[in-house]
């Protein structure tokens, strides 16, 4: 058995609370209650604007706030509620069914309309936008919604597949798009796989988080370490497990 | 504890209160102990197990020999260390026994003069206890992957058969003849449950990555399909649409109540439904690894607030929240994969059977009391209790 100390139900938690007992390795506390937006904000601050020349928003990955925070249900009820207030947009990145990127609604909106400055097809753009942005909590379009929904014609369909903001999904419809992002998702991927190989070559393939956090990182890994590790650790490619010396990460086998 | 006594006894609390809050601790505790074991009789795999519903004595245990094993649970030698041992067995030397291996077994719901067993061997046995010999013998086209008699029938006495093809067969146990198809599958059915709320309803799940839920008594088609996205046809790839799973469904489990289901699949996750409507409750398991081609057992909780789900994982028992998802502890002893679950209710006992050829049986510890009080009567003197021996709950 792997606990240290007895489980306890609800109903019979002890009513007292020691003082000064120190949880170790823990990041978060489950008292407070969980601020999905502001640990959303913390990731988006790990992501590395200057490497894509400030072209690209800030991307999160969902999985990564599973490693900050304990309950992955609640976690995606309040995402689903930003969405429904049209604050957040999530994507569909293509490399895994359940992988899903989020950005911020506005940040969308800017980085995008600032990459067709000076194109023809911006108006184009911008209408969709407007159209988008009142919420739409989808990820996809299928042809028919576009024509009749949003009323585009079949080459205004074009100029937004040509802008990156539409991507083909199958013959008649399109998955919501970052423009640009194509670059993202292959650093994004190269990064994954030298962290992850990083670990697995380690001593019994565990490392201690900090020390991690340490090491030079080869030219693949092109994001901030703990970026990847949030994503590794909410992935479930790896486990990360309380020590007295901080956390733990621990390659999991399959 | 003393609280939820004294509450019950002066009629401020329901007696269902202290019942479930004393399960729950129980189950919270679940820990292999070395006062309980389980006779090895299996020299293969254990497939599956089932515990009867009635008294909850006696276990069945199919292996990948094709051996069918009974075991005795209860305890009435009065001593605290206690081997399970095997009442009888349908052995490599009885002239009845399957061929191949013994993917299900269960109890007739009502009594335990009777069991069903199936197998990779084509045929489906109804076993007469006593004799031990088959009363009657389905045979199929197909390797039987799974079947279930309902537990709260009394106006039908159908199994319902899971096999390599894609329809679902009814057998009849009084008229011994197949007497309805279900179609709509399109691959091998690997798991099918009859709810345990209503008795016509059926839940069959397939390697299509779907499962459909039926009503029996309709002729037309199943009620409806399990849709992950919940009809948000966006959220996936097209081919993914009104999938259970991104993979082959392998287990089904009704919680205890019978208002919703559990689905596991070979995608690594596992979903919540509610079973009248088929919406998914999005409760997020996080990764449940699960990579067996064939049935998956697990099992729920009964009697315990909140409900625990236990999905075998690998070699070990992962134990789940099953309303709020979160993983509460894994159970390790077993060396290698584990196959099969089942939750004693009355006594909030856990017997796992796996690939090591092992039925292990996971207890509630006692009270620390209990031990003190034991240890009491073996002292003659005892002039005072030590603080830190009192129980901490209270």
């Amino acid at each position: 058995m792997n606990r240290k100390r007895a489980l306890i139900s609800d109903t019979f938690k002890v009513k007292k609370r020691r003082n000064g007992t120190q949880k170790f390795g823990a990041v978060n506390d489950g008292d407070g209650p969980t601020d999905v937006r502001s640990s959303l904000e913390y990731l988006m601050t790990l992501f590395p604007r200057k490497l894509f020349d400030d072209r690209l928003p800030p991307i999160v990955m969902k999985h990564q706030l599973y490693s900050v925070h304990d309950d992955k249900t609640l976690v995606d009820k309040e995402l689903n509620k930003l969405r429904e207030r049209g604050e957040l947009l999530m994507f569909q990145l293509g490399f895994d069914s359940d992988a899903f990127g989020l950005v911020f609604a506005s940040d969308y909106k800017t980085k995008v309309l600032a990459g067709e400055d000076g194109r023809p097809t911006r108006a184009t753009v911008e209408r969709f936008l407007e159209k988008l942005l009142c919420p739409c909590t989808e990820l996809s379009f299928s042809k028919d919604k576009m024509l009749r929904e949003f009323l585009f014609t079949d080459s205004e369909i074009t100029h937004l597949v040509k802008s990156g903001v539409l991507t083909v999904r199958d013959a008649g419809s399109w998955w919501l798009s970052i423009p640009n992002s194509g670059k993202f998702t292959k650093y994004f991927l190269q990064g994954r796989k030298a962290v992850l190989g990083m670990v697995k070559k380690s001593k019994y393939s565990e490392v201690l988080k900090a020390e991690l956090e340490e090491r030079r990182t080869t030219s693949h890994v092109k994001f901030h370490m703990k970026y990847h590790i949030h994503d590794i650790v909410g992935a479930e490619l790896v486990e990360s497990i309380p020590t007295t010396s901080g956390a733990l990460l621990r390659c999991v086998e399959s | 504890m003393l609280g939820f006594l004294t509450a019950r006894q002066a009629g401020l609390d329901d007696p269902l209160r202290l019942r479930r809050a004393e399960s729950t601790r129980r189950v919270l505790s679940l820990t292999l102990n070395p006062d309980r074991e389980v006779d090895r009789i299996h020299g293969n795999a254990i497939n599956t197990i089932d515990i009867e519903v009635i008294e909850g004595r006696y276990m069945l245990s199919g292996g990948a020999d094709g051996v069918i094993v009974i075991y005795d649970l209860e305890n009435y030698s009065g001593k605290t260390q206690y081997t399970c041992k095997a009442v009888c067995t349908v052995g490599r030397s009885n002239r009845y026994v399957h061929k191949f291996s013994v993917e299900t077994v269960q109890w007739y719901p009502h009594d335990t003069g009777m069991f069903v067993s199936s197998s990779f061997d084509k045929t489906m046995k109804v076993w007469d206890t006593e004799t031990l010999k088959p009363a009657e013998v389905f045979e199929f086209e197909d390797n039987v992957y799974s079947h279930h008699l309902s537990p709260i029938a009394r106006k039908h006495s159908l199994i319902a058969v899971g096999t390599k093809d894609p329809k679902i067969q009814l057998c009849d146990l009084k008229s011994g003849s197949r007497i309805q198809v279900l179609q709509g599958h399109r691959a091998e059915v690997l798991s099918v449950r009859w709810s345990p709320r209503h008795e016509h309803i059926l839940a069959t799940a397939s390697a299509d990555s779907k499962v459909k839920v039926w009503d029996v008594r309709r002729a037309s088609g199943c009620l409806f399909t399990l849709d992950q996205h919940n009809g948000d046809k966006t959220k996936a790839a097209s081919e993914a649409v009104n999938t259970a799973h991104n993979g082959r469904v392998n287990g089904l489990c009704f919680t205890a109540d019978g208002l919703h289901l559990l689905t596991t699949g070979t995608d690594d996750r596992m979903r919540l439904w509610n079973s009248a409507t088929g919406e998914n409750t999005l409760v997020n398991y996080g990764k449940v690894s699960n990579g067996s081609r064939k049935r998956l057992q697990f099992t729920v909780s009964r009697g315990c607030s909140p409900e625990l789900v236990f999905v075998p994982c690998e070699s070990s028992v992962a134990v789940y929240a099953v309303h709020t998802g979160a993983l509460v502890t894994m159970l390790r002893g077993h060396y290698n994969n584990v196959d099969c679950c089942e939750f004693h209710p009355d006594y909030q006992e856990l017997y796992t059977g796996g690939k090591d050829c092992n039925i292990l049986a996971w207890i509630p510890v006692l009270r620390a009391s209990d031990v003190e009080e034991e240890s009491k009567s073996q002292m003659s003197t005892l002039p005072f209790r030590l603080p830190c021996e009192e129980e901490m709950t209270s």
